[in-house]
């Protein structure tokens, strides 16, 4: 993959479902789940980029629970993941959810011999451990996403249009929850774990970000932005190294980053998309590069540095990178769901757009250089 | 005779002073006959006996001659001696004169001593009584306030009193003196800081005091702080009179009282002091006069004084009295000052002008968002709304400008100095381009506002129109207009290079504001209908489509309306004739929907910079609406009857939007895009037959 130059891989389906193998250190690896409303024809794909000599291998995976909505890999074990599955039931015509979480039988995807990798060009889908599926009370219910804890490796929470279920993965049991009131009964968009309260879930309601803490009664949240965009709010992603700073996006078309503490102006704003924007993700390694996905079917490369420049270090950095974007991935064609940096190397990424397309990106060189030098 | 004159200086002419008898005999006994020569020896004896005897005449007449002269002094000798005795008597006759003179100057000596000293008692015990009666004149003269005199008696006693002080009789009279001088220098004190007493009275005590030996800078502090105190007094009844009273009066009141006094004040200072420093001159004089141009500023700013003619009025007035002034104190910061006086003024009145011409226009903006608000379905005519707005907004500026305009008559004091030439320029640029700029931040603020302030969609286009009008006429307009009007008021008087420019793009970015905040505003009003109605539906047990969903009516309703306010406003762009509306998009294979489709059409970019034109904006608006049904309708899943109803849906937008904007690919591509995507996330993807969506749509 050399500078500028994205790999692009397609799949059959429609896709809305992309995450990188958050367990694994080494080799880069993206697990896509497809969107189809036919029966046994949906699939996980692991795809992973031998970074040496820019080749991509994939294995496929049946999922035949229905479509995917939301994926997530076990930050625990690489070999796990947790997907959000759709499926309708022509008996009662009515559409069924569920989180249901598996195990792969292997993480290698690059053969080790020709036989493997004859194996691999049948492109059979194989089978996965299915370790348990979790289904919403009420069976019609829509399950927004599913996020594992980021330390009880038995915890999910489960982001449900109205209310944040807490979930033990190896029962089922519902262990706690959040239901945020209101007298508007706003839908929820989505959700995610805080990463320093351990305790703590947030979610986007409507245009509004609220973080609750799972131990109380959950009648207050523990802090709140209001009014974080002007349109719904669709994610958001916390810094992963600097407390209290977290990046949201929305159907304003703007990327916020705020610091919770003082929610009411945001302290990076940024309008670059055309349309909705639909995922935003901050580099793990690098808090100043963000990465966000929009329905104008594009992602977005955006440098943050002055809001990181507390310490000396970043200093010197927002000197020599402009606020702004610093490249925009044109590669796809329709609207840009998903976008994940790779949990294994600091410059890779991936975008997924609905026509199924996933693209693996870069940071370009000379941005790299700036950071790192 | 002629030969002998010739030889004067012949030695052989007899007569001649260098005869030589030897050459002469020889000549003669040379060149002469013998007869001639006994002739000449005959006539040479004859000759030397007349002299013989010529000679002894004279000797005997000098003898004789001698003889008297002897007899002479002999006589002479015996007067000389006659007279020797009386000279003898005289000078003893003398002696005995100045003897008897000496003895009666003696004796005279004494009685004059005398007299000398009885004239010397005499002026002393004049002096004498002076002094003694002093202290009584003094009282006398300060019992009937003749001050003058008082100080005058004093200041000749004094040198007395001082020299004798020791003495026990003058001790008394010096302090009793003394206590009077100083009852007299505290009177005198008294009266300089009584606020009652006149500045020419002040003065005269300052000089009193003055001769009184106070020392000249405490004086010139006393001096200068009773004329402080004097003039604070009239300071605070000024203040007190803003209220009450037109600046005409107030300046009237401040040039007769305040400014009047100030000029005695500084006259009478450079008379006494006129040989000390003006140190502390024109600090007194700057500390009374800010103070002063303080009071003005706020007389100016009084709201009653508003009226150009008044404040014109009163600003000359003003200014003519600080000129006089400036030349008393002759310092130039009260000359600066009164000029910046003026500026300011000038400059007030400009600020005043644009803020009215801003709170007019939003009044008028008010009343035309009501008038917008409450107008229901009724169509308003947006084009008189706009005319009336910009004309109202040109009138009140050229108004504003004329009225500037006063400030240059010739009968002013200042009217026809260039400063103030440059001040009334640049206050009507400012009047300009001010208004114009408030304008831009009104208009773009009410544009990003828009979502939480529910502002008509009407005015956001007009605003935008007036902007657009604004800056492609009014400014030049407006500017021209100045530089008519200078001219002919001050011919000559040019407007700097002013900057159009920046004013010229703060319109056009607020206009473009205005539209773009319109397009989204419509576009995601639309879109959020169409938003819930996807969302809140249960496609998977929607019945048979019977008609396209009321939602879609109120969508086209939406653009319509917003299409047909623009298009009042923006001109319309002929629309190519459309045949080709009737087409029906599912003509194409269902399974069309695939990324080779959409490489050959061109991306969409759904927020983007809205044109100002009909078309431009109602592509814009549908963009956004369109795109996000597309987006909605991919998180749902359908049944076949709630696919066939988003069929009908679509294609009764397909009919009714196909009129608005002028980009069909546009519109078909979305409606296209949303339907392949209701395709794909339908459970039984069957589409009805188009023949029968048009009856339904046209039952519908």
């Amino acid at each position: 993959m050399e500078e500028g130059n994205s790999i692009i891989y397609g799949l059959e389906h429609q896709t809305r479902a992309l995450s990188p193998q958050y367990g694994e250190n080494d080799a880069i690896r993206f697990l896509i789940g497809t969107q189809s409303l036919k029966p046994n024809t949906n699939q996980v794909h692991v795809v992973e980029l031998e970074e040496d000599t820019g080749a991509l291998h994939t294995k496929v995976f049946k999922h035949d629970i229905g479509e995917i909505w939301h994926l997530r890999c076990s930050p625990h074990d690489a070999a796990t993941l947790m997907t959000v599955h759709n499926a309708y039931d022509h008996d009662t015509c009515q559409c069924a959810m569920g989180v249901s979480i598996f195990r792969l039988p292997t993480i290698e995807v690059i053969p080790k011999d020709l036989d493997d990798l004859s194996a691999m060009q049948n492109r059979n889908a194989e089978d996965m451990e299915l370790l348990k599926t979790i289904t919403p009370e009420k069976p019609e219910e829509e399950i927004r996403c599913a996020e594992w804890h980021p330390s009880d490796a038995n915890r999910v929470g489960i982001v449900l249009d109205n209310c944040v279920s807490i979930r033990d993965t190896s029962t089922g049991a519902h262990v706690g929850g959040v239901a945020p009131g209101g007298r508007t009964r706003l839908k929820l968009t989505a959700g995610k774990w805080s990463p320093q309260g351990q305790s703590q879930f947030a979610v986007l309601q409507d245009t509004h970000i609220k973080c609750f803490d799972t131990r109380t009664d959950c009648s207050k949240p523990a802090w709140s932005i209001d009014s974080a965009h002007r349109q719904l709010a669709r994610d958001m992603d916390f810094n992963p190294n600097r407390q209290f700073h977290l990046a949201s996006a929305g159907d304003d078309a703007a990327l916020n980053i705020w610091d919770y503490r003082h929610g009411k102006e945001a302290i990076f704003s940024r309008t670059d998309h055309s349309h909705w924007v639909w995922t935003v993700r901050y580099n793990t390694y690098h808090e100043q590069l963000l990465l966000t996905g929009s329905s104008d079917a594009r992602a977005l490369l955006t440098a943050a540095a002055s809001v990181c420049d507390a310490d000396d270090d970043a200093r010197r950095l927002s000197q020599v990178l402009e606020d702004g974007v610093l490249q925009s991935y044109e590669q796809h064609e329709d609207s840009v769901y998903c976008a994940e940096w790779s949990a294994a190397e600091p410059w890779t990424f991936a975008s997924l757009s609905y026509d199924a397309r996933l693209v693996l990106s870069r940071v370009p060189r000379h941005f790299k250089y700036k950071i790192l030098l | 005779m002629s030969e002998s004159c010739k030889d004067n200086e012949n030695p052989l002419d007899i007569d001649g002073s260098n005869f030589n008898s030897e050459m002469y005999l020889e000549c003669l006994l040379k060149c002469a006959t013998l007869r001639q020569v006994m002739d000449k020896e005959a006539e040479v004896v004859t000759q030397s006996q007349f002299l013989q005897s010529e000679m002894q005449t004279l000797v005997y007449e000098n003898y004789n001659k001698f003889i008297s002269a002897t007899e002479t002094v002999r006589k002479m000798r015996s007067d000389f001696q006659i007279m020797q005795e009386e000279m003898n008597k005289l000078s003893e006759n003398i002696n005995n004169i100045t003897e008897f003179s000496s003895k009666i100057s003696d004796n005279l000596k004494e009685s004059g001593n005398n007299v000398n000293r009885l004239c010397s008692t005499r002026q002393l015990l004049d002096k004498l009584q002076f002094v003694f009666l002093l202290p009584t004149q003094l009282n006398k003269a300060i019992e009937e306030n003749r001050y003058v005199d008082a100080v005058h008696d004093y200041t000749h006693a004094q040198r007395v009193l001082q020299k004798y002080g020791n003495q026990p009789s003058f001790q008394s009279i010096q302090t009793e003196c003394s206590e009077i001088i100083c009852d007299l220098k505290k009177t005198l004190r008294e009266r300089l800081l009584t606020p009652d007493t006149s500045a020419s009275e002040l003065a005269e005590s300052v000089g009193l005091l003055r001769q009184l030996q106070e020392t000249d800078s405490s004086l010139q502090d006393i001096f200068l702080t009773c004329a402080e105190n004097r003039l604070e007094q009239h300071l605070k009844n000024l203040c007190g009179i803003i209220e009450n009273v037109d600046i005409l009066e107030w300046v009237e009141k401040c040039n007769n009282t305040l400014l009047a006094d100030l000029g005695i004040v500084i006259s009478c200072y450079h008379d006494i002091f006129q040989d000390s420093e003006n140190a502390n001159l024109p600090e007194f004089a700057d500390k009374i006069t800010t103070q002063v141009f303080h009071l003005f500023e706020e007389v100016v700013k009084k709201p009653e004084n508003i009226g150009t003619e008044i404040l014109i009025r009163g600003l000359d007035k003003f200014f003519r009295k600080l000129q006089a002034m400036s030349e008393i104190i002759s310092s130039d910061t009260v000359s600066n000052k009164a000029q910046d006086v003026v500026i300011q003024c000038i400059d007030h009145k400009a600020t005043m002008q644009y803020q009215l011409i801003q709170t007019q226009f939003k009044e008028n903006l008010m009343r035309v968002r009501q008038s917008l608000a409450s107008k229901g379905s009724e169509t308003v005519d947006l084009k008189d709304i706009l005319n009336s707005l910009q004309i109202h907004l040109m009138q009140k500026v050229q108004a504003s400008l004329l009225d500037l305009m006063a400030f240059l008559q010739n009968k002013l004091s200042f009217g026809l100095k260039p400063w103030c030439g440059k001040a009334v320029a640049d206050a009507c640029w400012t009047v300009i381009s001010e208004t114009l700029k408030n304008l831009s931040d009104m208009v773009k603020d009410m544009a990003s506002m828009q979502t939480s302030n529910n502002i008509p969609f009407e005015l956001l286009l007009i605003l935008a129109k007036l902007c657009l009008e604004i800056q492609e006429n009014g400014v030049t307009t407006l500017h021209s207009h100045l530089l008519k009007l200078l001219e002919e008021s001050a011919p000559g008087l040019t407007v700097k290079d002013k900057d159009t420019n920046s004013v010229m793009v703060h319109l056009s970015t607020a206009a473009q504001a205005a539209l773009d905040s319109e397009v989204v505003f419509i576009g995601q009003m639309a879109a959020q209908m169409l938003r819930v109605s996807v969302l809140a539906r249960d496609w998977l047990r929607a019945p048979e489509p019977r008609g396209p969903r009321a939602v879609c009516r109120r969508v086209v309703e939406t653009l319509a309306s917003a299409d047909t306010a623009a298009s009042q406003l923006f001109p319309t762009s002929i629309k190519p004739s459309s045949d080709s509306s009737r087409r029906t998009i599912w003509s194409r294979a269902p399974s069309s929907f695939s990324p080779i489709n959409r490489i050959f059409s061109e991306r969409i970019e759904v927020f983007s910079p809205a044109g100002a034109d009909r078309a431009a904006l109602s592509n814009g608006a549908l963009k956004v609406a369109l795109k996000a049904l597309v987006e909605c309708v991919r998180l749902r899943t359908f049944s076949r009857h709630g696919l066939q109803q988003l069929q009908v849906d679509v294609h009764f937008l397909q009919q009714r939007l196909s009129c608005m904007g002028n980009d069909e690919r546009l519109l078909n591509a979305l409606l296209e895009d949303a339907l392949a995507s209701a395709q794909l996330r339908c459970v039984d993807p069957q589409l009805m037959e188009p023949s029968i969506v048009d009856i339904i749509c046209e039952r519908g």
